[in-house]
């Protein structure tokens, strides 16, 4: 049983609080991302669960071991939390072959030889790199590297994995495809992981849920359709995906563009200031039967897709169809915009 | 246009390689080759005789072994001590590991042998400051130490040459990957397999280049072995090459080149067989962007540790310093350290004889015109360097490696049989030929330090200079100069310091009208007046310390040596 939970953990350095009352459970098995901009806290909170920071508040369980707690002054240091841990700059150690490196916590935990070596190589095997159990690390290449790092860290059949940015270092198709290795991985050892990653692409197709943070503070924790189709706060809706803001008001339960001339029905928002969040694939392009007109300023072809610029009502509004018949427009057309989904968030963006 | 600019530049380049080469090669070269052929030589014929002979003296070939032998032990010892230091202060919770890291890296400019006065003073058999301490706590019946012999030898010059292993050491450690250690961490060892496992191999390059540093330092070593062996009749091959030149017969100066020859040899078979042996090992570059290391919880540990790294400090800085300042200060030696034995006399009287100060303005300006010129020459060889690729360009930079690498005593002695009219050149006892000497061997440190900033100049800016049609020389002036000032000004302090206080080759050197305030210090040590030579070496560590303040501030801190 390998659930973490962590309860009301915070961390200061001095005067930087560089986490905030975290609160989280995560579950047996389960594959959870810490995502959110650089210096949010990420990094610590899993040095934290790893041991190698002590909270300043609170307490952190992994399985049914208590093993930080500030106010009990209880620390179990990192050698005895029985984890497995892959780093951003691989920390393969370079004056190891690749087979000391995946076996060396196996050496350290008293293994006998047979079971050194037989476990070792199923590790190597496991990340694709049996035949280079010789081989020095400098004979390799990033990603298989990282792959060293990934067999060290599950040699020893941890129940816990921890990965901060593990993938960063590598180049972008290389990146996809550990992506899947890793999540791979999991599934076959049916392991927890907790993965740091600043990259939203990486948790939206990796994780079961996300947590994510802003400034040391947890924003939303849930799965990856939660907090991209519905953000807690602007915040999330701004750094997960693309989208637009614009200003609006709300009277009555409906939402109203000053300028843009357009409506739309948001019960839930007190009235007041609000901004109103639409994502460029939620905007779609034709000649008639839409809720607004616009013109096309600027049009961007992606191959797959056209990142349109519309002017509307004073503003600008990214839209990316997938689908259209992009040819059949020019810029300086006027066209008909529906929206499909948004959202709205009190206060002004 | 374009063409034409470019054209003039290499033109200005060779003109460059030209001066900077003949310069090097004049002064570097032609001397130590010069000083090889005239040890091997007996009337006109290639002949090992004298090598013979100097060797078949036992004194000779005793201080042939203790120089190895001092150098060896005083190299484990600097390792054993640094090693363990480096980390305490690099990677534990160590209380106020801050200040011992800037204390022990500052370590480095106390010249060595005004460490070595320091010492006498504190544990010479007769009334050392600490000796009678010790005995007066204890209640002993006489004092326990004597810093005039082996171990006294050895304790000084492990003091004052480790921090170079320090230096180097703890550098290496600062850069090496945390995460590499954390990586053993969570494999479950321990802190201290850790540091067994992966710390040390993984420093141990580095580890071995500060030890061969020290070696090196050690056995070209002459201000310690003269100060604290000499009295107690240990020589190694500095001293004996010294009295030999001063001997002053043609007999004295060949049997000095052939014991210089051995140990230039010596010196640079282990430099450079340590660079190739540790070639390509170097870890510590490798890894990517470093977190902050998380620090290792000493516990129990804590204090009496605190205390051990103290107790070093003390020995290393503090009370030698103490020594020095309180020696400089007091009015009676025969009665104990009190206020009211405490004056600024020996200090008024000593500022105002003419025979301090002199040489004090002597070193100053020798020291003033050495930095100028090596920086000068410097910055054109970093160019050569790092910004072209002229066939040749390493040549400049490696002949003045050569001459860094070269023990101080062996350049003394080759300039001095190479322009001592022999070739129409005669410089002897001459400011000139302290300057050269200082510039052969600290000219390395400012196209170290010149060429480190320079490669991080992106090639675009001079580019661009070029192209809107300015002259090679032109585009240095005005693109590469104020982007490289701070290291310039790191460079001339890099090789102003040493050779202000320089002894070694001073002391072979210097002339009636030329003396160094190096040589004066050892002069006064040797016809003990220590009140004296501590108001000087007082005033040496404070000309010393404003000149390592300076660099830091220019440098940001990123240099220091
Ligand atoms: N040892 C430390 N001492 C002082 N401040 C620290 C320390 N470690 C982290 N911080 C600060 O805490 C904050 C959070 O840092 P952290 O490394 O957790 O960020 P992160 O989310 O991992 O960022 P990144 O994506 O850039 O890796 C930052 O402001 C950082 O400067
Ligand atoms: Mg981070």
């Amino acid at each position: 049983m390998a659930e973490v939970r962590i309860n009301s953990v915070s961390k200061l350095f001095g005067e930087v609080k560089a986490v905030d009352n975290f609160n989280a459970v995560i579950r047996d098995g389960e594959f959870v991302s810490i995502l959110g901009p650089s210096g949010c806290g990420k990094t610590t909170m899993l040095r934290m669960i790893a041991g190698f920071e002590k909270p300043s508040l609170g307490e952190i369980y992994i399985g049914e071991q208590l093993v930080s707690s500030a106010a009990k002054s209880l620390f179990v240091p990192p050698e005895k939390r029985n984890i497995g841990m892959v780093f951003q700059s691989y920390a393969v150690w370079p004056h190891m072959t690749v087979f000391d490196n995946v076996a060396y916590p196996l050496k350290i935990k008293g293994y006998s030889k047979n079971d050194i070596k037989s476990k070792t190589d199923k590790a190597l095997e496991l990340v694709h790199l049996d035949g280079y159990a010789a081989r020095i690390p400098s004979q390799l290449s990033g990603g298989q590297q990282q792959r060293v790092a990934l067999a060290r860290a599950l040699v020893s059949e941890p129940k816990l994995l921890l990965l901060d940015e593990p993938l960063s270092n590598l180049d972008a198709k290389l990146r996809e495809s550990m992506r899947f290795e890793i999540k791979d991985l999991q599934k076959k050892l049916k392991i927890t992981v907790i993965y740091v990653t600043h990259d939203q692409g990486e948790a939206m197709a990796m994780s079961d849920r996300i947590v994510v943070m802003n400034k040391g503070v947890i924003q939303q924790i849930g799965t990856p359709t939660d907090v991209y189709e519905t953000p807690a706060n602007r915040i999330i809706a701004d750094f997960i995906g693309l989208v637009n803001f614009l200003p609006g008001e709300i009277k009555d339960g409906m939402a109203t563009i000053p300028g843009l001339g357009l409506s739309l029905a948001a019960p839930e928002v007190p009235a007041g200031a609000a901004t109103v969040a639409i994502r460029p694939e939620n905007i779609t392009i034709g000649r008639a039967g839409g809720r607004l007109s616009g013109t096309l300023v600027h049009k961007f072809y992606l191959g797959d897709a056209v990142d349109w610029r519309v002017e509307a009502g004073g503003f600008i509004l990214r839209v990316i169809d997938k689908g259209m018949e992009h040819d059949d427009y020019r810029l300086g057309d006027t066209v008909s915009l529906d929206i499909k989904k948004y959202l709205v968030f009190p206060g002004q963006p | 246009m374009i063409n034409r600019a470019r054209l003039m530049s290499l033109d200005a380049k060779w003109a460059v390689i030209i001066v900077a080469v003949s310069v090097l090669v004049v002064f570097t070269v032609i001397p130590m080759l010069y000083l090889i052929f005239r040890s091997m030589l007996v009337d006109g014929a290639l002949d090992l005789t004298t090598y013979r002979e100097v060797y078949s003296n036992l004194v000779n070939w005793k201080a042939f072994i203790n120089t190895f032998k001092i150098s060896l032990i005083v190299t484990l010892l600097s390792v054993i001590i640094s090693f363990p230091l480096a980390w305490l202060v690099g990677r534990t919770d160590l209380p106020g590991k801050g200040f011992f890291r800037t204390v022990f890296i500052a370590s480095y400019m106390i010249p060595p042998y005004v460490g070595a006065i320091a010492w006498t003073q504190l544990l010479n058999p007769n009334a050392g400051y600490l000796n009678e301490w010790l005995v007066h706590t204890f209640n002993l019946a006489s004092s326990p130490f004597d810093i005039y012999g082996m171990g006294g030898l050895i304790w000084c010059l492990t003091l004052f040459h480790s921090p170079f292993a320090f230096i180097t050491i703890s550098r290496a450690l600062e850069k090496m990957d945390p995460s590499l250690e954390e990586a053993s961490r969570v494999s479950g060892a321990s802190p201290l397999r850790t540091l067994w496992n992966v710390t040390l191999p993984l420093m141990f390059p580095s580890i071995f280049a500060g030890g061969v540093l020290v070696f090196i330092g050690v056995g070209s070593a002459f201000g310690i072995p003269a100060i604290v062996g000499m009295p107690a009749q240990i020589e190694v091959l500095t001293t004996r090459i010294v009295t030999y030149v001063y001997l002053g017969t043609g007999k004295g100066i060949k049997d000095a080149t052939a014991l210089a020859v051995s140990l230039m040899l010596a010196a640079n078979f282990i430099l450079y067989a340590s660079t190739w042996l540790i070639a390509g090992k170097d870890y510590v570059t490798i890894g990517g962007k470093s977190t902050r290391p998380g620090l290792v919880e000493l516990g129990v540990w804590k204090w009496p540790l605190f205390g051990l790294v103290s107790l070093y400090g003390l020995f290393a800085v503090f009370l030698p310093l103490g020594s020095i300042v309180v020696t400089s200060l007091i009015k009676s030696l025969s009665r104990p350290i009190a206020l009211d034995n405490l004056s600024f006399a020996t200090w008024l009287a000593a500022l105002k004889n003419d025979q301090y100060m002199e040489p004090l303005w002597n070193s100053f300006v020798a020291a003033a015109i050495t930095a100028t010129l090596a920086t000068v020459i410097a910055l054109f060889i970093a160019y050569l360097l790092i910004k072209t690729k002229v066939s040749g360009r390493t040549l400049p930079d490696s002949l003045s490696t050569l001459g860094g690498a070269t023990p101080s005593i062996v350049i003394a002695l080759a300039l001095i049989i190479t322009f001592s009219g022999e070739f129409g050149l005669n410089l002897y006892s001459t400011l000139a030929i302290l300057v050269i000497g200082y510039m052969v061997k600290y000219l390395t440190m400012a196209v170290r330090t010149i060429a480190a900033s320079l490669s991080q100049v992106h090639p675009s800016l001079e580019e661009a200079a070029l192209n809107s049609g300015a002259s090679w020389l032109r585009s240095l002036k005005d693109i590469m100069l104020p982007l490289i000032a701070p290291s310039i000004v790191a460079g001339w302090f890099l090789v102003f310091m040493p050779s202000f206080y320089e002894l070694t080759m001073s002391i072979i050197l210097y002339g009636a009208k030329t003396k160094t305030i190096g040589v004066l210090l050892y002069e006064l040590q040797t016809y003990a007046d220590p009140q004296d030579a501590s108001v000087l070496a007082v005033i040496v560590l404070l000309i010393v310390l404003i000149g390592n303040i300076i660099l830091r501030k220019v440098s940001k801190g990123a240099v220091g040596i």
